[in-house]
């Protein structure tokens, strides 16, 4: 009798909950506030919203466009080419904050000496140019660098500033990291290392964020104040995308993202609000 | 010269055995020791919290569950289908050694090729999104040549005068099947699943295609878009991603339910292959 | 009615297998199409630039199966010969049961501990060549060697197990000491199953994804050059199921030619698994004297 009890109020609970659910999935990066957000609103209002985080803003995209989900969640602008690839939706771009990339070294590297790096030093490194911190005023050590898997935002943002557009990116071979924890695990654990990696995560402890060096000399380094003010060139917005304007179950949860408590997550997790910008 | 080589063989024997049980035992009780800490009544019945940094695995336990027993229920008739078609119905050893080899060569498929399989077929073409229909399917196929190899074995060490007993008593072959192999053969096939649902449990590629996620799902309510956690998937995804500290002790807390889970599963087997073992060789 | 049941069944189960095998041709045919033999002897893999070729997949894949092989075959048989010949028949199966259960072990379990305590491990002691990271195909090939450990050892026991006491019996018979009747009776008659056993644990070895997914450093195009050189040993790789398990399978179905490249590689693991199982299998059988 009991176990049947049981049985039934598992059954019902999804059912209590309302008929909707709400899915969604993309990338890394912004999924931290909104996993946390997804988890208030399941506890407080007994939604049922189902977050993932497969192939990063790619996937959020594709898995929009492809009807599986009905948020997606981006660290990059939606493309001309993905905007081809469905051509029957509408995106609906929701900005929720505002994050930047940052070129992440081990700790090795940031002690030997090397803080701050050229746009064009970056090419040389990512096309093979230079493979050794030597040649940027470092100690003597293989530069080991990882590269952000395709499709991350992350990755998008990067050739973005160095190449212009992600086609234009060169080919590489280089090993490959996923998410934003797998990338500062290896920086961290790695002599020479460098990497792409959200700025929030940079702690200064386990990983350092190297400054942007303008041509002019001056050196930009990634903090909030000039993420805000847009002076740092890697930073990115935070998106969530819907098909055309969001609806029941999914504009409740938009609107707590873009109300004061989900904003307050978004800054929590070490990003900047949409009042914070500038 | 000779006690030499005797001894040094021995040695060399003994120690290899010892690296090999050494290493092992000494890679579970690392999972012990560091999973240890995060077993706690509320591990088991919460639900994960802050991207895996608190909370527990309740829904993670209850979605493996999910797919392994509709893995077991798709799997059990395919198998016992199989199995009697090969001791029974099939005539000619030359058609029985072909459908041997082609369970063989499907015990040898890695994993990740029937989630591929699974992706293709239930995700994108019947539509189904992510499923755990779709998933125990999949499963299911995956322990299919485990549980049928098993079962012929088992059919195979039916004694012949029991049959030759049946067929004398007037049982055609359909009651013969009915009669005496099936009950016959229950316990073997019950070892052969259980065998093969310990595998199951384990398995990350074949669901994370079809079936799980990593964060919301509960309880599924109809097969299209509804998937399940899992267990192996929440340990594989917050292998690369978990973002705090935090994590790091319940992780290691979920590989230690999960190495549970599978030992419990083949450890309940073992009673029925102690007595096959006995019959065989007793 | 329970025959025609039976055969539904089994018609059901095998015309799944031959729909896996269908779906996997057809659907792979437009990047055979684009790159001909290519596809199989290409040694670069660009997908942006709509570049197929699987060859340093396929030889993430065998070299990583090789060093597995290499390292875990001469342990593994050593503690067959010794469960097989000179455990006391009481102990021998708790030893098996535990050995079994210890080849039980999920795969992402063994990820973890390849991320945990490996990758370090692999850096430091090659520290001195100079490698990347310790994400290698050499990580990769040591921690498969102990996923394949547990299974080289049952499968050895279960082969020299096979062969009959009676042959034991008259080694001693005629005075040869245990080592002996092991090294000249026992070991030439159960060859067969044993290569079987290694057979199969290739098999597996091949097969493996999450855990290798960790700790191969998942780098494309890295082939040896020249071609017997070491050096792809100690820099990251890939392999053919860690890029099915990878990123580019989830963005790929749009794209029909990359599409049908994954699946290419799905086609070649199939196919060269699918070859192992089946030698394995005939050559084990063979030994039913």
């Amino acid at each position: 009798m009991r176990s049947s009890i049981w049985l039934l109020a598992l059954f019902a609970a999804p059912l209590l909950a309302g008929a909707e659910t709400l899915r969604i999935n993309g990338s890394t990066t912004v999924n931290l506030p909104v996993a946390e957000a997804a988890e208030i609103l399941r506890a407080e209002q007994k939604l049922d919203i189902q977050v993932d985080t497969q192939g990063g803003s790619a996937g959020g995209i594709s898995m929009l466009g492809d009807g599986l989900v009905q948020i997606g969640m981006a660290s990059k602008h939606v493309s001309d080419d993905d905007r081809a690839k469905y051509p029957a939706v509408r995106f609906h771009k929701i900005q929720i904050g505002e994050d930047a990339v940052a070129l992440i070294v081990s700790r090795d590297v940031w002690e030997g000496g090397v803080k701050a790096v050229t746009r064009q030093q970056m090419k040389d490194i990512y096309e093979g140019r230079i493979t050794n911190w030597e040649a940027l005023g470092g100690k003597p050590q293989r530069i080991a660098f990882f590269n952000k898997e395709p499709g991350r935002g992350t990755w998008e943002v990067f050739v973005h500033w160095l190449y212009g557009n992600a086609k234009a990116a060169p080919q590489v071979n280089f090993p490959e990291v996923g998410g934003n924890e797998e990338t500062r695990n290896k920086v961290a654990s790695t002599r020479g290392a460098l990497s792409q990696l959200s700025a929030s995560w940079a702690d200064g402890q386990k990983v350092f964020a190297l400054g942007l060096k303008l041509d002019a000399g001056t050196v930009i380094e990634p903090t909030n104040a000039n993420i805000a003010t847009r002076k740092y060139p890697l930073s990115r917005p935070l998106f969530l995308l819907t098909r055309g304007e969001p609806e029941g179950i999914a504009k409740i949860f938009v609107d707590f993202i873009l109300g004061e408590r989900g904003q307050e997550l978004v800054r929590k997790h070490g990003y900047l609000r949409l009042k914070d910008l500038k | 010269m000779r006690k030499l080589t005797d001894v040094g063989v021995a040695i060399v024997a003994g120690c290899c055995a010892l690296i090999s049980v050494g290493l092992l035992v000494g890679l579970v009780a690392v999972i012990a020791a560091r999973g240890a800490p995060a077993l706690s009544w509320s591990f088991f019945t919460g639900q994960i919290r802050l991207v895996g940094a608190a909370g527990g695995i309740f829904w993670n336990l209850v979605g493996t569950l999910i797919l392994l027993v509709t893995a077991c229920a798709a799997c059990t008739p395919l198998a016992v289908g199989i199995a009697l078609l090969e001791r029974v119905w099939l005539t000619g050893e030359r058609r029985r050694s072909w459908l041997r080899t082609a369970l063989y060569a499907m015990n040898g498929l890695p994993s990740v090729l029937f989630g591929l399989f699974g992706f293709i077929l239930f995700v994108q073409w019947l539509g189904w999104g992510k499923s755990w229909l779709a998933g125990g399917l999949v499963l299911a196929l995956s322990m299919l040549p485990t549980v049928t190899l098993a079962l012929i074995e088992r059919l195979r060490a039916i004694p012949a005068r029991y049959v030759e007993a049946a067929a004398a008593a007037g049982l055609n072959r359909a009651q013969i099947v009915w009669a005496v192999l099936l009950p016959q053969a229950r316990g073997g096939l019950i070892t052969g699943t259980l065998l093969g649902l310990a595998r199951a449990a384990g398995e990350t590629a074949p669901i994370m295609f079809t079936a799980t996620i990593f964060a919301g799902a509960t309880f599924p309510t109809a097969i299209r878009d509804s998937p399940v956690l899992s267990l192996p998937y929440h340990i594989f995804i917050l292998a690369q991603d978990s973002f705090d500290p935090a994590v790091g002790t319940r992780l290691w807390g979920a590989a230690l339910v999960l190495l549970g889970l599978v030992f419990s599963l083949s450890l309940l087997a073992l009673p029925g292959r102690l007595k096959q073992h006995e019959e065989a060789h007793g | 009615m329970t025959r025609a049941l039976s055969w539904f069944l089994s018609l059901l189960a095998l015309g799944a297998l031959g729909l896996m095998l269908g779906i996997f041709t057809w659907q792979s045919g437009p990047v055979w199409q684009a790159e001909g033999i290519g596809y199989l002897t290409g040694g670069r893999w660009f997908f942006r630039q709509h570049q197929f070729g699987a060859l340093p997949m396929i030889y993430g894949s065998v070299v990583v199966s090789l060093v597995a092989l290499f390292l875990a075959a001469p342990i593994g048989l050593g503690a067959a010969v010794f469960t097989a010949e000179y455990l006391p028949p009481r102990a021998r199966m708790p030893v098996k049961t535990l050995i079994e259960l210890l080849a039980g072990i999920p795969s992402v379990v063994y990820g973890l501990l390849g991320i945990l305590l490996l990758r370090d491990w692999v850096y430091e002691r090659f520290a001195r060549f100079d490698p990347l990271s310790g994400d290698t195909l050499l990580t990769a090939g040591v921690l498969l060697a102990v996923m394949i450990l547990p299974t080289i050892v049952t499968l050895g026991d279960d082969a020299l197990r096979a062969v009959p006491a009676a042959q034991r019996r008259a080694a001693r018979a005629l005075g040869l000491l245990r080592a002996e009747s092991i090294l000249h009776v026992v070991l030439p008659q159960a060859r067969r199953g044993l290569g079987a056993a290694l057979l199969l644990a290739t098999g597996r070895a091949l097969g493996e994804t999450v855990a290798v997914f960790l700790v191969v450093g998942r780098q494309d195009n890295n082939l040896p050059s020249p071609w017997y050189s070491l050096r792809p040993l100690l820099e990251s790789g890939q392999m053919l199921t860690t890029k099915l398990g990878g990123a580019e399978t989830h963005i790929a179905w749009s794209d029909p030619v990359h599409w049908a490249a994954i699946v290419g590689l799905g086609l070649i693991l199939l196919a060269l698994t699918g070859a192992l199982a089946l030698f394995g299998a005939a050559f084990g059988r063979r030994s039913d004297a």
